[in-house]
């Protein structure tokens, strides 16, 4: 039988104690839809759950110059801010195509990105929207960048003892803009076969600065710097768009391989076809808000 | 049109108030006292031999009542072609082979107790593909038939053969020719509920088995020759539903997992439950039968089909359930969908290693209509004709007798295609062509009358009232979820003069009910609305003769105290004559009352009142009106030619759709899907769209998405996470277009309608891929990256 105790404390401090009385037996719970999923299939759990749904004024987003998202903010939460609707896009376009309403009313951006699958669908808006991430531990804060925050599939830099209680998306943020694609047979309750986040900024026609973000295309969620790079100061074309697709799908930036929901030929050709789509979705819509 | 009351009219369901509010008790929720819980430890190869099995480990797990392996049980074989045991004891031929079971006070008991039975494998030689199966020196799946005679091959004893007319002379004869080779896979029934019984016996061995079967009395048939060979020959069997939810085929045979239940109930003494979780509802259910098909058909000049030649192999998978059968219903679209007047059809069944298959809602049809529909295609191109119009040429009409000896009565397929071309603005599409959307359409035939696969296709009812004129009818069909419930009292209703809420209907239990040949094959309605008119006419005709008694009677009362209160009241001189005759009387909205002058002051009575006054009377004279009725259409069995008109009616229908076709992805998006169907007559709108709607949707999934992925025997993506089932987001917009051309065998006209939307759909996604962006993928589901590898060998590409 699976047993496991289950706490709900009210204060990040209390969380702290609960993690270093437990240590390795312990196990943090957001929203579950990972955690109990993983229980239910493994047939393992830890000793302990420590739920952080006690941590109710970690729920937010916020703009003050930068974007301040909580660590215990549901995919719910982001798809109904009009705020990122408008300025975040890529993100409320990541959150608001998690599985459906009844899991996004639960499962947190936090828990997401903490579970670190290679599938994770925030992940690439957060790659492309330079996000950074806070983690608390009982000595103190750090932050980190996404981009060095996966380490693996299913593994990030988050030490053990440590909560992550803020996204923060820098103010430079909004003179970009940004689009995500999760190409998926279903429109609900599926899990990208890949993903593709692309922000950028526009010089009168040229591209000056652009963010390439790919899920399911390696290990972990990952940026394609190359093709970034290859967009710097070119112009909004289209044969300049599918050349930054075909380097984004290329082993220069990823290394894509054939599983049960894909084979890594239509991966490539999906990246190709949808770099140059969704910079051009992004590019839109910086007109839209600027 | 005559004037009903609640039939044709959308009467909303009646028990489902209960579901949707948790009251329903399915399986899930049955419960009885002391019971126990049952689970099924399964092979971890596709093919191996069993060289030990140590289950002491498990038997002395706290709470364990009983650890069962293929050597506790007797060594009988079960199964459609005999072809299995129930625990599998010298070798596993499939992943989902059954080797051993355990009962337990507790589910998670069992479930741990089943991780400590140890079985040692010696992995033998298998086989997964069926036409390398059936070469010479493949690794043979059986060894021995059912006798313990040694057999040659994989191929099955079951030689699927139809032929008529000459098909030389007729290739001679055809001006166009197109030859296609047509595959389709696994697919899922996806039942909403999961599968599950409780199985129970008394002192004496005799068995309540609480199953979710829609074939109740099926179940006790094979359940009785099990005993006949386990030593309980002669004892009750009775077969009870919970609650169904949904069954599309899956629960047509009696499946393992019941004997299993059973086995560990007579070794335990105890109720024992077993319930399927989702993922063993997909390893270890049997789903829809994969099959290839090379199908030929050629036309004359003017379009007419001169001929169709089809050979098919079905991958059998280990063992034998009803999917092996699913050719016998796959001759019905080979040889009569459209008029052709020379067919031949030959289908191979092979066993391999993989999981086996059962039926599911359109059984083989819609596997074969995708070969002859996608062909249609083909040739209409090749004929230079439009494909809507060279399906007109060829069309089914009413008098028809065709090349199986079906006798096409009612039949509205004029009507559906041209629904379908209109309503799709087909002509003027055709025309102003728009790049990568195209449309496309198919067809169906299937049986709407019953069908004739065992000897007797009959369905027995009963149908009571009690003196408040509540009417209880206890059905032999069952209830899957289907909405009979609604329907039947509808014609109930009807036929007896009361209303649908008057009615309560008891399915499901084969010790109060008659005898029904199963609720499968789009038979319900029809059988048990035809049964019903027969019993209901009975049940009114005793009311009748009651009434004739009994209004003068309570008119006179009536008088007499009308006097008794007012001594100057004189009785109105009454014509008795109006109500001398049952004949003269009817029923109507639970009011008796003289046909000639409906509205009479004094003889247009409340039923109640009849039927209390005619049960509380005295000795001798006391009534109760109950009837019954077994209807069995004089339909025929299929001879050994295959041939017989084995339904009363048969439905036809037409799907058409458009798409739109994104080339760079491969992605398709259905822009309008039209679904015209001929269902005589259209008896609760709402429950009917309910059912096109369904099997549409079902449709467009076997056709673009769903496919249960087995490697090398195991199934890989057993859940919903991986097991691409559309959902409530994914709907396309179906516009549905009733046809009534009210059948005259019919129940008010009705035809069967629970299976058709689904068969028509893949193949006319197909077409419209084509008449989009030029390929034809004759390989289901239509997958994105086959139609990019499709279109990058048209461009003259190499192949990815
Ligand atoms: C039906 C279904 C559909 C789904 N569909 C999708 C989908 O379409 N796309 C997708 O990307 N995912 C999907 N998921 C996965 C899951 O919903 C998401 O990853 C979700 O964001 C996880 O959030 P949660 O709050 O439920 O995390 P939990 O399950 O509670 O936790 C996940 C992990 O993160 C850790 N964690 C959570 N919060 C914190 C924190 N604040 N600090 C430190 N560690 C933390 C936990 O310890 C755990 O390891 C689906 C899941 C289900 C069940």
């Amino acid at each position: 039988m699976i047993d496991y105790d289950y706490k709900r404390p009210d204060s990040l401090e209390e969380v702290f104690r609960l993690l270093q009385e437990y240590g390795p037996r312990a196990g943090l719970i957001a929203g579950g839809t990972d955690v109990m999923v993983k229980i239910r299939n493994t047939k393992k759990a830890p000793e302990v759950l420590i739920s952080l749904r006690g941590l109710t004024d970690l729920a937010y987003i916020r703009k003050n110059g930068h974007y301040h998202i909580g660590g215990l903010t549901t995919h719910r939460m982001l798809e109904q801010s009009e705020l990122l609707q408008n300025e975040l896009p890529a993100l409320y376009e990541g959150a608001s195509r998690i599985g459906s309403v009844q899991v996004r009313n639960v499962a947190t951006l936090a828990g997401n990105i903490c579970n670190a699958a290679p599938s994770a669908d925030t992940a690439g808006p957060l790659l492309a929207l330079d996000a950074r991430v806070t983690l608390q531990g009982p000595d103190g804060e750090r932050r980190v960048p996404i981009t060095e925050f996966f380490t693996g599939a299913y593994r990030t830099v988050r030490k053990q003892t440590e909560v992550l209680t803020e996204i923060n998306i820098p103010a430079h943020m909004e003179q970009f803009g940004s689009a995500y694609w999760k190409q998926s047979r279903r429109k609900a309750m599926n899990l990208p076969i890949v993903g593709i986040a692309v922000s950028l900024r526009l010089d009168n026609d040229t591209i000056s600065d652009s963010r390439i973000a790919l899920t399911v295309a390696a290990p972990t969620p990952i940026r394609a710097y190359k093709a970034e790079e290859f967009l710097a100061g070119k112009p909004m074309e289209d044969a300049v768009l599918a050349e930054a697709g075909r380097i984004a799908a290329s082993p220069e930036c990823c290394t894509l391989r054939d599983s049960l929901r894909g084979e890594a030929w239509y991966r490539a050709r999906i990246i190709e076809v949808y770099v140059p789509r969704m910079a051009r979705l992004a590019a839109e819509r910086i007109k839209k808000t600027h | 049109m005559p004037d009903y009351l609640f039939v044709g009219k959308s009467i909303p369901r009646t028990i489902e108030a209960d579901k949707v509010t948790g009251k329903a008790v399915y399986i899930n929720d049955l419960r009885r006292p002391g019971m126990l819980y049952g689970k099924i430890l399964y092979s971890t190869h596709a093919h191996a031999r069993i060289k030990r099995i140590d289950a002491s480990k498990a038997r002395r797990l706290q709470g364990v009542r009983a650890v069962l392996t293929g050597r506790d049980i007797p060594d009988v074989r079960v199964g459609f072609l005999k072809d299995q045991t129930v625990l599998k004891k010298d070798v596993v031929r499939q992943f989902r082979d059954e080797v051993a079971a355990v009962a337990a006070i507790t589910p998670e008991i069992a479930e741990e107790a089943l991780s400590l039975i140890e079985v040692e494998y010696e992995p033998l030689p298998a086989v997964f593909d069926p036409i390398e199966a059936m070469k010479e020196g493949a690794p043979l799946v059986h060894e021995t038939d059912a006798r313990g005679r040694p057999v040659k091959s994989n191929i099955l004893p079951l030689p699927w053969k139809f032929s008529v007319g000459d098909m030389e002379q007729a290739r001679k004869e055809a001006a166009f020719v197109t030859k296609d080779h047509v595959s389709t896979t696994w697919v899922n029934q996806c039942c909403m509920g999961t599968s599950g019984c409780v199985a129970e016996f008394d002192q004496s061995n005799n068995l309540t088995l609480y199953s979710p079967t829609n074939v109740i009395f099926g179940h006790i048939g094979r359940i009785s020759e099990y005993f006949s060979r386990i030593g309980l020959a002669g004892k009750k069997i009775r077969v009870v539903n919970p609650v169904v939810g949904g069954s599309f085929g899956t629960k047509l045979d009696t499946d393992i997992y019941e004997f299993i239940a059973i086995q560990l109930a007579l070794n335990t003494r105890k109720p024992v439950k077993i319930l399927f979780d989702r993922e063993e509802e997909f390893r270890a259910l049997p789903p829809r039968q994969p099959a290839v098909f090379t199908i030929e058909q050629g036309c004359d000049r003017e379009g007419r089909l001169v001929f169709r030649h089809c050979e098919a192999v079905l991958d059998n998978g280990a063992y034998t359930s009803w999917g092996a059968t699913t050719p016998s219903v796959m001759i019905m679209p080979m040889s009569s969908l459209y008029r052709v007047p020379n067919v031949y059809f030959k289908a191979t069944c092979v066993y391999t290693n993989n999981i086996y298959a059962q039926a599911m809602r359109g059984y083989g049809n819609p596997q074969a209509t995708f070969a002859v529909e996608t062909s249609m295609d083909s040739l209409a191109e090749a004929a230079g004709i439009d494909p809507a119009e060279f399906r007109l040429i060829n069309r089914n009409q009413p008098g028809d007798e065709t090349p199986m000896n079906l006798k096409i009565t009612s039949c509205g397929l004029e009507e559906c295609i041209r629904a379908v071309k209109e309503r799709l603005q087909w002509d003027e599409k055709k025309k102003a062509r728009q790049k990568t959307r195209g449309l496309g359409m198919a067809s169906l035939i299937h049986v709407a009358g019953g069908a004739r696969v065992t000897k007797s296709d009959g369905h027995g009812i009963m149908v009571k009232l009690d003196e408040f004129g509540h009417v209880d009818v206890i059905e032999s069909g069952t209830d899957q979820g289907q909405g009979s419930p609604t329907v039947i009292s509808q014609i109930v209703a009807e036929a007896l003069g009361v209303r649908p809420e008057d009615v309560f209907i008891t399915f499901g239990d084969t010790a109060l009910a008659l005898w029904d040949a199963g609720t499968h094959a789009s038979r319900h309605t029809f059988m048990a609305g035809n049964a019903a008119l027969i019993a209901c006419a009975k049940a009114k005709r005793q009311i009748l003769d009651m009434a004739v008694d009994i209004i003068p009677k309570i008119v006179k009362l009536n008088f007499k105290r009308m006097k008794r209160k007012d001594p100057g009241f004189a009785e109105p001189d009454l014509d008795y004559g109006l109500i001398a005759d049952p004949e003269d009387l009817d029923i109507r909205d639970r009011m008796i009352f003289p046909k000639k002058e409906p509205d009479h002051p004094y003889f247009r009575v409340p039923i109640s009142d009849i039927l209390r006054n005619g049960l509380h009377v005295g000795i001798g004279e006391s009534r109760v009106v109950a009837a019954e009725a077994f209807y069995d259409p004089p339909t025929e069995m299929l001879n050994r030619e295959m041939k017989g008109n084995l339904s009363m009616t048969y439905a036809f229908g037409t799907t058409g759709v458009e798409v739109e076709v994104d080339e760079e992805t491969g992605d398709v998006r259905i822009l309008n899907l039209v679904a015209a169907h001929d269902v005589g007559k259209a008896m609760n709108p709402t429950l009917l769209l309910g059912q096109i709607y369904g099997a549409g949707y079902t449709g467009v999934g076997y056709g673009l998405t769903e496919e249960i992925k087995v490697r090398n025997g195991r199934v890989m993506n057993p859940s919903f996470r991986d097991y691409q089932m559309l959902t409530a987001m994914d709907v396309v917009p179906i516009e549905p277009v009733i046809v009534e051309p009210d059948d005259k065998d019919g129940p008010y006209g009705a035809k069967g309608v629970g299976e058709p939307g689904l068969v028509p759909t893949a193949p006319a996604i197909a077409n419209a891929v084509y008449d989009a962006i030029g390929v034809r993928i004759r390989d289901l589901p239509i997958t994105p990256e086959k139609i990019l590898t499709a279109l990058k060998q048209k461009k003259g590409g190499m192949n990815v």
